[in-house]
Parts: C-alpha cells; structure tokens; sequence
C-alpha cells in the first residue's frame, strides 16, 4: 500500500515538473512573421537620402502582401532591398502597381491593398496612406494641385496633392490603365468590365478634360489596350493584347490626339505571343514593348520588327521602361514568379547588357527618380 | 498586448472547475479503467506489415478531440505536415516533403480527394465523422491508389459487433462563438449495426491579431463558417459469411474567407460554399481459403466560390467508383490479392469548357510470400488505363525481417516505382488547361526498423519506430508562366524534386499504480528540394521546397487516474520558406496546447467534461505568411455516453 501511495506521489511530482518546465520553457515568444534576409551590403551613410537614383516596384504574390521597392543608387550602383519597410518599419501591402515621383515625394500605388503609400524621398518615410480607391493602378499628375488614379473598378479617383485625399471620382466603364497628358487633356485606356469576356467589353481610349474632370469623348481601339504613350510628332500610340483568351491578334495603334482618331494600325502576326509593357524612349522617335523578347521599333517604321532587340535567352521578361534621360533599356525578370528576381539595364545602341541587380518578388515596374547627369556604371 | 478573450477565458476555467470538483454522487460499477490492471495496448505503429509502412490513430485519440477538423488533428498529432490558412480556413497536407496532390484521403477505402484540384481541404473534414484514422506511408498506398507519392489518410468506420445500444451527444462551447453538437447513434446486435452520426458547427472565428500593416490590434472580419455533417453506416452480418455495408455521408459548408491582414478592407467579401454526397454499397464474402469484396461508390460535390464580385464560379463534380478485391491464401506460405478498380468522373465546372469526364480501369495484385516466420516478401504490381491509354506500370517491392521473437523488432524496407495523372484542372482549366500533360514519375526506396516491447507484468508498455525514405520525384506539373507572355501561365511537366528524409515515432503506455500514463512522440527531418534549374536566373537549385518545414515534432502526454485526465500536447513547426531561392522564410514556432476533463460514471452513462485550452502560451504566430492565427483560445466540452454492451 505504501509503494502504492509512494508510487502515485512520484506521478503526480513528475507530472507538475514536467508542466513547470514546460511553462518556463516556453516563455518568451517572438511574434512569428516572414523573415527576410538582412541588406547585403550595408547601406552607406548618406543613402538615406532616394533622390538620385532609380527604383524597381516589386509587386509581390497577389494575397501574399510582399510588396516592395528596391532602390538602386546612381552613385555606387548597388541595389538596396526592401526600403519601404526599412523606413518605416511595416509592410508596403498586396501588389505595388506602379510609383510615380512627384516634387520630392513618391507615389506608390498598392493594388491590392487599396492604397496610394506617399513617402518623401528624403529618407522614404511615410507622409500619407491615401484611400478610397477601387483596386488602384497607375498615377497621374494633372498639375501641382492635382493626380488621377486608374482603378480596375468604377472609376478614376482624383487626389487632391495638397490634402493628399481622394476628394472626387471621375465614373467610368470599368477598368482604366494607363494615361498620357496632351494640352488639357488626360488620355486615358479604358479595357472595359473586369469580369466580361472581350467579345462584350468595349474597348477605347477614353479622353478627359482635366479641368472640368469629366470625359469628354471616346476613341475606340482593338482588346485590352493596356499602355499609351506620347512620341515628338505628338502622336499617341497604344498597345492593345487582343485579350487574355486570345480573342483577336494584338494590335499596336496610332492616334491623333486632336482629330481623335485612330490613324494607323499595325496588327500582329499572331495571338500565341502577348505584347506588353509600351515605353517609349526620351526623345520619342523609337517605341519598345516586350513579348517574350524585348522588342523597338521606330516611329516612322512601316511594319513591325519581326525579330527581338533583346531576346530572352530562357528569361521571363516582366517589367520594361526606357531611362527618361540615358534613353538605356530597363527590364526586369520574374523567374517563375515565387522567387525573387532580377533588373537589367541594357545599352539601346547594340542590346548589351550593361547592369544587373538583385530586385525583390516580382519585379514589375520602374521609377526614375530625380537625375543628375548620370554615368553608366561599368 | 492585451487580449480581450483573457477575461472570457478565465470565466470557462470558473465554471469548469465548479464542476470537475462536484463529488460523484451515483455509484460506479463496470468502469472500465478504474479496474484495469494491464496497460491498453494502443499499438499505433504496425508491424507484419512486409515493408509498407502504415499508422494507426485510434478512438482514445479521437474521442477528445471530436470538435476538430481532421487537419488539426493530425497536425498535432501525426508527422504530416499541415498548411493552413488559419482557423476553420483550408488546411492542405504535405508528407514527406512531397505536395498536397501527393497525400490522398480516404473513405472507407473511397478516394474523396477532388479530381479537378487533385488535393482536398481537410478543414472540411469533421473528427467526430469517423471512428479511426489509418495513415499508409508512401509504396504502402498503392494497393489503394496511384499517384500517393506522400502517403494515404484513411478515415474508417467500422462495426464493433459487441453493441448494443451506444449514444453519444456532446456539446462544445469554444473561444470566438464557436458552437460544435455531435451525436452518435449506435444501434444493433450481433449480426446487425446501425451507426448514425450528425454534427453541426458554426463560428465567428473574430479572433483579436496584431497586424503588423495596421499597427494595431484587430479583429479578424469576415471568418465565420458553418458545417453541417449527416452519415449513416450500416453493417449485416449472415452465418458469419456474408457482410453488408451500406454507408451515406452528407456534408455540407459555408465558410467565409478573411482577407490578408495587408488588404483590411471592411467590405472584403469572399466565401465558398462546399457540399458533398457520398454513398457507399458493399459485399463481403468469406471463406476460409479466400474472402471477396465488391464495393461501388457515388460521390457527389459542389463548390461555389465568391470573391468581391469578382469571381463567381461553380463547380460540381460527381464519381462512380467500383471496386473489387479478393484475398486468396489457398497455399501454405502464399497469399495473392487481386483486384479491379473502375471509377467514372464527371465535372461540370464554370471554368472548364464544357463537362469534362475521366475513366480509370486499374488492375492490381499483391502477391505476399511468408517462408519462414522471420521472414515476409510482399510484391505489388498495379498497372493503370486513363482514358484509354495505358499508363506507366507500378512496382513496389517490401520485405520484411523478424530475426527474434524477443525483442519483438522487425527491419523493413520497400522500393517502389509510381506515377500520378494530372488532375482535371491542369489538363482543362479555362483557355490555359494543358491536355498534353504527362503524368508525374515517382521512384522511391524507404527503410524501417520498428520495435515494441510489454513488460512482464504488462504494465509498461513502448514502440519505436524509426523510417528513412527517400523519394525522386520527376516530371513535375508545376504552372508557370509560358513563352507566349508572362501574364499567360500553363501547367508543364518540367520540375524535379528531391526528398530524403527520417521519421521518428515513440509510444509508451504506463501504468503506475491507479495512474496511466501514455506519451507519443514523433519528430521528422525532411530535405525536399528543388532538382532543375529551369531558366538562367533561377536560383532554386538544391533549395528546400516552399512551405515544407525541414524539421517538424510533436510529442503529446496523456495522464489518467481515476476518472480524471490531463493531456498535454507539444508541436514544433521548423523554418518555412516562402521563395524558391531560399532567402525568405517563415520561422519556426512551437505550440501548446492542453486539454483536460472528467468522466463521471453512472451505471452505463458517462458524464464528460472537458476544457481544452489551445495556444496555451499566446504565441503570436502565421502559418501561411499574411494570415493572422488565434492567440490562446478555450473550448469547453460537455459530453454524455450511454453504453449497453452484450456480454459475450
């Protein structure tokens, strides 16, 4: 009997040890979030000041929320990760469209978590979150009071600069990309209703008094017409996919802003290859896109190139813009899309590869910032 | 940072006890473990197995963890791991360093992972459905099925022909408005039982989070879910010859999605709706050289996802699954089970271009060869047709060697080659589907010591098993974005994984006077990797997979005196990666949770009680990067039993 009292003393002992150093050991706890791994170098000094050099808008795996931006000096050429979070000590949000600079401050607009994040570029710290978007895309600066915003839904919201909110929305047929300013005029690509198929959607440009805010007139293009830009004769030019579900050949078109009408259409041989990402070069007489391959073409050219400038080599071409003063070719690749990738800079005289940088999830998009006169960095 | 739930807490922790400490008023007689002298010998880890691996998880396991979904239990319980999206959220298993497709669900013998997705979400799945759950590792599900390169979760009902009368109701009141009812009905006598089992559960799930993008403490919106389950199982025995299963199973979910804790968007509006038909009708014959079943299935699903009126999509898919197995061990030292499996899907979805449908003809046979009692040979060869063409054939290997019969140690081992055919999505998923996918390749070799020992008074008792494994796995279906434009993804078998790794699993049960103690350990080690460079700046070569942790542990304790039990239950989660390349993860994070009770007996009615305290440290923590999980939440269970055994 005593071995059986003796026996259940020892249980009982063991198991309020056993619960004692279970509570001790488990004590502190670190919130358990994403790592990621520490700046490589470390960043110098005076890097703390974003306004001479460029950025990549790395978007992110949509409904992950790792967005984020990379900055690469123009002094030293180095890439910096991830600085949004190093300023200010938070995540960026869901998918970074697009960033647009703007008198001392970038414009970042975060899709999918609904937000424009303005920071400054003196040392990339918060000044604002604006809201009340409808799944933001690209930013616009009609003058120093005012933006226009594209949205995937509903509208295009207008911030007032000053206030750094959304103080109105200019109603449209859904989803609207990218812009281009002429005269008093935004030019804006409108794809149509995010849900309806192509063979339903109604296609067009979509031409906005900017100071009356209000749409004034309609020019119709081919499916999706995604990227507009502006060349030196004044002749808008916008990039048309055809349609995610290969409705029809994508089509690149010419228009003149003052008859507003389409001018020339050039219709690519095929809908398997999707054309993407339009940019045009700083003194506006030669056209880039990518399609698997990074693509230029002249403006006065009477056909498209049927061969890549740059051609892939096994890459996943993703992002594309021209340098707005070097005129060099940037781009950047996905990989596969669930690792991260990477920019190149390539020379637009020979298609040589100049540069290349380690950019964070997807990189998508450019943003040039303020530029002295810069060298290429060997 | 303060939680409100504390003070909830604290008022479950008042009551219980309130109740724990009422002293037993009715006597006890026929309570089965206030009288029991020998250990129950809960063998979890089966030996005669000729090389292929199974586990099993009992009643005792399940009975205490009936509010939950079978992907927490197993998480906490099993060396599968289980990514999940957070509470009542889909929750997809990885074993073996191998991906959700690879790991396939069983019903009975039914295969219940979806066609088109080729995965299944194990929230849906209700503990309190099922009466064990049977896990085969690897070679050792293709017997069942192709394609299982991880392993096989069997959810299994089966008669216990000594009842009489079994009723079983609980109630559970948990943390966040969670409200779960279950009740079992068992009726029947020797030659006839009815089971009959429903469940109704619902929550709110608006657990307080710290959200990092916010910077402050918030609700988690638009996370409430309701299940409803009905299942019926009916078993007629004749002279001992015959036996007659006849099951229905009837699930129905409505579950609301939370958006990122990036994205709080108050009117964030995403849903799914899951319902689900499955009946079974079976023959068993037996006689002394050889036994046949004849089994024929329907199974019947609907999901209906709704994301911010963006996305509206139905999908309803149904199959017809007939099978038909036969042991025969007419000869001394041979046994030969063949069998024949026809399945008929059908799919009805918004994103595929009209119905799309599947038949499979499989034909198998395991061939077992006993020459000695130390020695057990058994060889399997399964060859498959899919939609009228011939598959790659399946060959799997074990042995298995018993060298003494003290100590009971058995050294295993199996080789096995085996394949999976896309799942429906991938071959036709609106515009991008690729019908000219081939099927994945697996070869796999795996090695097994197992080990139990009883002690001679048969109050101690231990199992060991240790298992190393390693799986090539080639011709991976992986989406990826394709050469005609980077916003165009197909899925293409261009991928190749690795993975090598250890299994560790201990059981001890101990008797210690009127005390029982029983501790079950697992810890697993898993290198799976990616073996293709695939694109010149790819930088996934030899990396570690994403979200497949490198090590993984869970050890629970259970002890019992009296009619008083305490559990505690301790799981280790190692680093998950979140990019191919390795450079962000998310870190390791270890788990408590305890849960404890009292059975009050009156004659053949037993009282339950039980608090179950999850998260018991608070840990903040995700599992899935993004998605905020619950800090410490209670649930408390009142359960009442009614047993009426015969006496034979």
């Amino acid at each position: 009997m005593f071995r059986d009292i003796y026996r259940i003393r020892v249980a009982e002992k063991f198991s309020f040890f056993l619960l004692l150093s279970v509570f001790l050991f488990s004590c502190s706890k670190e919130p358990v979030r994403e790592q990621k791994p520490p700046p490589d170098p470390p960043p110098p000094a005076d890097t703390t000041n974003y306004k001479y050099g460029f950025f990549i808008v790395n978007e992110g795996n949509f409904n992950w929320g790792n967005a984020s931006v990379t900055f690469i000096d123009s002094a030293t050429g180095l890439a910096e990760q991830d600085i949004y979070q190093l300023a200010n000590n938070r995540p960026l949000g869901d998918v970074a469209q697009s960033m647009k600079v703007f008198r001392e401050r970038a414009f970042i607009v975060v899709n999918n978590s609904n937000k424009v994040e303005v920071v400054n570029l003196r040392d990339f710290e918060s000044v604002k979150s604006i809201e009340g978007f409808n799944s933001p895309r690209y930013i616009e600066f009609v003058d120093s009071a005012k933006a226009y915003v594209t949205n995937l839904h509903k509208d295009i919201s207008v911030i007032d600069l000053n206030t750094l909110t959304v103080t109105h929305s200019i109603p449209t047929p859904e989803w609207t990309e990218g812009m281009v300013r002429y005269q008093q005029y935004m030019f804006v690509t409108c794809v149509g209703s995010f849900n309806e198929p192509n063979s339903k959607r109604k296609a067009k440009v979509l031409i906005i008094n900017t100071k009356e805010d209000r749409i004034v007139d309609s020019i119709q293009t081919g499916k999706e017409p995604m990227g507009i830009v502006i060349d030196k004769k004044l002749k808008l030019w916008v990039l048309c996919s055809g349609g995610w579900d290969g409705y029809e050949p994508p089509v690149l078109v010419r228009i003149n802003p003052d008859l507003r009408e389409v001018e020339k259409a050039f219709i690519f041989p095929t809908s398997a290859e999707i054309p993407d990402r339009l940019a045009i070069n700083p003194s506006g007489d030669t056209l880039y896109y990518l399609k698997n391959g990074i693509f230029q073409m002249a403006v006065n050219s009477a056909s498209l190139p049927t061969q890549a400038f740059i051609p892939s080599s096994g890459r996943l071409f993703y992002g594309l813009a021209i340098h707005p003063i070097d005129g060099t070719i940037f781009a950047t690749d996905a990989i596969d899309y669930v690792q991260d990738g990477k920019g190149y800079e390539f020379s637009s005289s020979t298609g040589a590869q100049i540069n290349v940088w380690q950019a964070g999830r997807i990189p998508g998009s450019f943003c040039f910032g303020q530029q002295q006169n810069r060298k290429t960095i060997q | 940072m303060s939680r409100e739930i504390g003070s909830k807490g604290s008022g479950f922790i008042v009551v219980f006890f309130f109740f724990i400490t009422l002293k037993t008023v009715f006597p006890q007689s026929g309570s089965d473990t206030v009288r029991l002298k020998e250990v129950e010998i809960k063998a979890g880890f089966q030996i005669d197995n000729r090389g292929f691996k199974r586990v099993k998880m009992d009643s005792t396991i399940l009975i205490p963890r009936m509010e939950m979904s079978l992907g927490t239990l197993l998480s906490q319980y099993s060396t599968i791991f289980i990514k999940s999206y957070g509470a009542s959220n889909l929750a997809t298993p990885s074993f073996r360093g191998t991906t959700a497709h690879h790991t396939q669900v069983e019903w009975n013998g039914i295969n219940i992972n979806s066609p088109m997705l080729g995965q299944i979400d194990l929230s849906l799945v209700p503990v309190s459905q099922f009466e064990g759950v049977e896990i085969l590792y690897g070679a050792a599900g293709i017997t069942r099925t192709s394609g299982a390169f991880g392993g096989i979760v069997n959810l299994a009902s089966g008669p216990d022909w000594l009842n009489k009368t079994k009723v079983t109701l609980s109630q559970t009141l948990a943390s966040f408005q969670n409200f779960t009812t279950d009740l079992s009905v068992s009726l029947g006598n020797t030659n006839f039982q009815s089971l009959t089992k429903m469940n109704l559960g619902s929550g709110k799930n608006d657990f307080p989070f710290f959200n990092d993008y916010a910077d402050s403490v918030m609700r988690q919106a638009n996370a409430g879910n309701l299940q409803i389950g009905f299942s019926e199982d009916a078993f007629i025995k004749i002279r001992n010859r015959h036996l007659i299963t006849g099951r229905l199973w009837y699930s129905s979910s409505r579950r609301e999605i939370p958006p990122l804790n990036t994205n709080p968007d108050p009117s964030h509006d995403e849903n799914q709706e899951d319902r689900s038909w499955k009946g079974v009708l079976e023959y068993k014959y037996v006689e002394k050289a050889f036994n046949f079943t004849i089994r024929s299935a329907f199974v019947n699903d609907f999901l209906h996802y709704r994301y911010n009126g963006l996305v509206d999509a139905k999908h309803r898919y149904s199959s017809s699954i007939n099978q038909f197995r036969l042991a025969f061990s007419g000869f001394r030292r041979w046994t030969i089970n063949p069998g024949v499996d026809y399945t008929y899907s059908w799919v009805n979805s918004d994103a595929y271009a009209g119905q799309k449908r599947r038949t499979v003809l499989a034909g198998f046979t395991e061939v077992i060869f006993i020459p000695s009692k130390k020695l057990s040979l058994s060889c399997i060869a399964r060859e498959e047709v899919v939609d009228g063409l011939l598959m790659p054939f399946i060959p799997a290997l074990g042995v298995e060697y018993r060298p003494w019969p003290n100590p009971n140690i058995s050294f295993s081992g199996n080789i096995s080659r085996n394949y999976r055919y896309p799942s429906l999505n991938d071959l036709y998923w609106e515009t991008w589907g690729n019908p000219d996918l081939l099927p994945e390749i697996s070869y796999s070799a795996e090695g097994d010591i197992t080990w139990n020992w009883l002690s001679n008074d048969k109050t101690f008792f231990m199992e060991i098993e240790i298992t190393g494994y390693y799986i090539l796995l080639k011709d991976m279906i992986v989406w990826t974005p394709s050469s005609s434009g980077s916003s165009v993804w197909i899925p293409e078998n261009i991928s190749e994984v690795l993975s090598r790794g250890l299994e560790f699993g201990i059981n001890a049960s101990i008797l210690l006077g009127k005390t029982s103690l029983d501790l079950n350990g697992t810890y697993n080690y898993c290198r799976s990797t990616y073996e293709k460079q695939l694109t010149p700046d790819d930088a996934s070569l030899g990396k570690q997979l994403i979200y497949t942790p490198v090590n993984t542990a869970n050890t629970s304790l259970r002890i019992s005196r009296k009619n008083f039990y305490f559990s505690y239950i301790f799981n280790y989660i190692g680093r998950r990666y979140t990019g191919k390349d390795n450079l962000t993860y998310m870190p390791g994070y270890n788990l408590s949770n305890i849960f404890f009770g009292k059975n009050i007996h009156m004659n053949k009615f037993v009282l339950s009680l039980q608090l179950e305290i999850n998260n018991l440290f608070d840990l903040d923590y995700q599992s899935v990067v993004n998605r905020p999980m619950p800090g410490r939440n209670f649930a408390l269970t009142i359960r009442g039993n009614f047993t009426d055994k015969s006496n034979k």
